[in-house]
């Protein structure tokens, strides 16, 4: 294999491992500072015990994301050293910014968040959550822009094969950025709610700890309910954007070659596409569905990907399966929602069985639906690592194949560890249960030892008295 | 143009509070190998475990910063210091999920120290062997990198790699006398002396080295003598103050002049390496950035920067004092 697609490979293995972690600790930071402002509010146990419960999942989701963050920092010269020297005077800035307004804040507070409690008092402490949310809404606002430069870049020339930045509003508020970071953010969102769910709906079906698990449901519902119709919305003004910016991507992603498609035009959801011959080998979809959904008409046809020169054209297999991913999650979502809603109004929502198995098989889909997004969004860039302007075959580094292929390997077999570690301690909490999580808070420098505190202690008892 | 160099100015700010300040974390984190006790590696990890992150970030800070106001720089380094970055990133990366995963799990938490003390050893070794590589300079044709991957393995840079690794000892030590009580102190105090008389052997050894191993350092002596004469004795005076503040129980005083040390060595290689910012290869105005992207991270730096240090000064005062010996719940 050539040192480029080696590179390649690399960092998109590390950085679709890394993406799990900040989607997960995006969602359950805010859902942890509403989680606390409620308890504050009501003092109501149940409250407390939810952040308790879901503190020790963010921890770990934080720290691997924050581990394997520092990684791709690194990373954008280590493997793309071209592109590090050409887009660094517009990207880099952006990073650095993300640097002191996110990741201090987030590392500042978290200590206080995680150990801080019987140091600082609940309302400090609230605030500390509240800065840590921040910090990573903020992370997401500068790293969405970052990468929105990349996939609709503005407010720069080129001066002697340089990159220089004319305009900073320009670069920042380039047009991609303000309908990509909500979807992104709402995609965060939803995962927490699902996750938060998901872990509510076992218990349920256990029959244990029934008033948190009933409280997770209910809340998690409630808010993917409201998430996900205006993410439907969202995306659908991302489509129309991306169309007008990046044709290229969603001619790919619809997964028609022809210039214009057959009429009426069906929306496949399965094809095995033959970049070389420039048509699929199979597809199967719903017919007239894609001219409905895409053209408004019942027999609008859709525009393929052969208008795009075929060296500026991505690979169809990665941007289509990437887009159908995300947006049959999303439609499954949107059912689930529903679903829920109606139940709600049947108050049927915590007895229905085969709603709670469905609410706990979609327990990981925010994480599924996040990476499909973002394979859509990366793939479809391509040739272009900064689109229309450096290529990423260009922007690769002077590194041999040998080395490459050595250290792929190595990162692959320590994030396996990671992955291991975590899954295995994740299931361990929710196996233990949310009444458990004061109780194996051992003496050690752990994020559990802030609940073993006596004001948190004090609180929930004075309120259970109360 | 003056602002290349304020952004120098920023890289160094931020490498060196990561040295300062990871630089005991590290030193922690070697220590935990040589401590049998597990209480007392304990109360080791206790005493950085709510700070340890945001003292990460400065090494974040100083690589970002280079990719925006030196791109060309950071392009022709990146790929130079590629192996020792890598292994320093995964061994970071082991250390800090330990941080996570040590506290979920007391049966196998001798294993998650072994570890924990691996990642720390190996990502120090390997930023002594970037302080080596850069010193000993680095292949570079037409901006970019043009040499051999493993070039940067040199018994030179595994001296300096000696060095780091003593400093962070040296560092860790410090720290864990100003947080520690009971058995830890004895330990940190014996530990202190031993990485003390080390270091301070192998400092002359290296330094008298590279004047063989790179020419540009002889140069820059005639160049700055000034500034790094002033370096030379700071690092004196502040390694005999910590000698003596070891041996009269002093442990803030003790820590200070530890970092005196570690602070005076990277000023030095500043002076050492000024005006470059590949050392002895290009210098900082031919790989800086245009003027705009300058503007924009030098005003968020002085914006951001000072509220930055405020609240981490917060933080460690949340935490100050002694770490409890049966960690932060009492």
């Amino acid at each position: 294999m050539t040192p480029a697609m080696l590179a390649r490979i690399q960092f998109a293995f590390t950085v679709s491992f890394h993406i799990i972690f900040p989607t997960i600790s995006i969602g359950l930071a805010m859902f942890l500072a509403v989680m606390e402002g409620l308890w504050l509010k009501t003092r109501d146990a149940v409250y407390l015990q939810m952040y308790r419960f879901w503190m020790n999942i963010f921890a770990m989701a934080f720290g691997v994301g924050v581990v394997t963050g520092i990684v791709l920092s690194f990373e954008f010269g280590l493997g793309f050293a071209r592109f590090a020297q050409l887009a660094g005077p517009a990207i880099g800035p952006m990073i650095a910014l993300e640097v002191l307004t996110s990741f201090f804040l987030e590392a500042g507070f978290l200590g206080i968040m995680l150990f801080g409690l019987h140091r600082v008092g609940p309302k400090l402490h609230f605030f500390a959550t509240c800065m840590v949310a921040l910090g990573t809404l903020m992370s997401a606002s500068w790293i969405l822009s970052a990468n929105s430069w990349m996939q609709t870049p503005a407010g720069v020339t080129m001066e002697n094969g340089r990159i220089v930045v004319t305009n900073w509003w320009q670069v920042i508020n380039n047009p991609s950025w303000l309908v990509r970071l909500p979807h992104m953010l709402s995609a965060a969102y939803l995962t927490a709610c699902f996750l938060v769910a998901g872990v509510g709906a076992w218990y349920l079906l256990k029959r244990r700890h029934i008033a948190f698990a009933q409280r997770s449901i209910a809340l998690g519902m409630a808010f993917a309910s409201v998430l996900i119709v205006g993410q439907v919305f969202i995306g659908d003004i991302l489509y129309g954007t991306m169309l007008k910016h990046q044709p290229s991507k969603m001619q790919a992603a619809e997964g028609f070659w022809e210039k214009q498609s057959q009429s009426p035009a069906p929306y496949y959801w399965l094809i095995v596409p033959d970049q070389k011959e420039q048509r699929n080998r199979a597809a199967f979809g719903i017919p007239y569905l894609g001219s409905i959904w895409l053209t408004h008409s019942l027999h609008g046809r859709v525009d393929g990907l052969k208008n795009t020169p075929r060296e500026e054209q991505p690979a169809m297999g990665m941007v289509f399966y990437g887009f159908r991913i995300m947006y049959g999650i999303a439609i499954l979502m949107f059912a689930v929602a529903s679903v829920s809603l109606w139940l709600r109004w049947k108050r049927r929502l915590f007895t229905t069985p085969w709603f709670l198995r469905l609410l706990v098989v979609m327990t990981p889909s925010g994480i599924f639906a996040t990476l499909g997004g973002w394979y859509l969004a990366e793939t479809g860039r391509q040739p272009w690592v900064i689109f229309g302007l450096l290529r990423t075959i260009d922007a690769v580094s002077p590194v041999p194949a040998k080395t490459l292929l050595i250290t792929l390997v190595s990162f692959i077999c320590v994030y396996a560890f990671f992955m291991t570690a975590f899954l295995f301690f994740v299931f361990r909490i929710i196996r233990r249960g949310p009444e458990e999580a004061p109780a194996h808070a051992e003496s050690s420098g752990s994020l559990k030892n802030a609940f073993r505190t006596q004001i948190m202690g004090k609180a929930a008892a004075a309120t259970r008295e109360g | 143009m003056q602002l290349p160099l304020l952004s120098a100015g920023f890289v160094a700010l931020s490498l060196t509070l990561y040295v300062l300040l990871d630089g005991f974390d590290l030193g922690v984190g070697i220590l935990l190998l040589f401590q049998k006790h597990e209480q007392t590696r304990d109360h080791m990890v206790d005493s950085i475990t709510p700070t340890w992150d945001g003292n990460e970030t400065w090494l974040i800070m100083a690589g970002v910063t280079l990719l925006a106001g030196f791109p060309i720089a950071y392009g022709i380094l990146m790929p130079a210091l590629y192996l020792p970055l890598i292994v320093m990133l995964l061994a970071l990366g082991l250390r800090g999920v330990t941080f996570e995963f040590r506290a979920q799990m007391k049966q196998f938490r001798r294993r998650w120290d072994v570890v924990f003390g691996i990642g720390s050893t190996v990502a120090a070794a390997m930023q002594g062997i970037v302080l080596g590589a850069l010193v000993q300079g680095i292949s570079v044709h037409e901006n970019s990198f043009s040499g051999e991957i493993l070039e940067c393995f040199t018994p030179f840079s595994l001296l300096c790699c000696g060095c780091v690794l003593l400093v962070y000892v040296l560092l860790g030590a410090a720290w864990l006398q100003f947080k520690g009580s009971g058995r830890l102190s004895s330990f940190s105090r014996r530990a202190a002396r031993i990485a003390l008389s080390l270091f301070v052997g192998l400092f002359f050894v290296t330094t008298y080295v590279s004047f063989k191993v790179q020419a540009g350092v002889a140069t820059a002596w005639h160049a700055h003598y000034g500034l790094l004469i002033t370096c030379s004795v700071a690092m004196v005076l502040a390694t005999v103050v910590f000698l003596f503040a070891t041996e009269r129980h002093s442990a803030t005083i003790a820590l200070m002049a530890g970092m005196g040390m570690a602070a005076s060595g990277i000023f030095g290689l500043a002076a050492l390496v000024y005006p470059n910012i590949v050392p002895f290869r290009v210098s900082l105005w031919d790989a800086s950035s245009s003027h705009l992207s300058q503007v924009f991270l030098l005003t968020g730096a002085c914006l951001v920067a000072p509220v930055v240090l405020a609240y981490s000064l917060f933080a460690y005062w949340v935490f100050r004092g002694k770490t409890p010996q049966k960690g932060w719940d009492l």
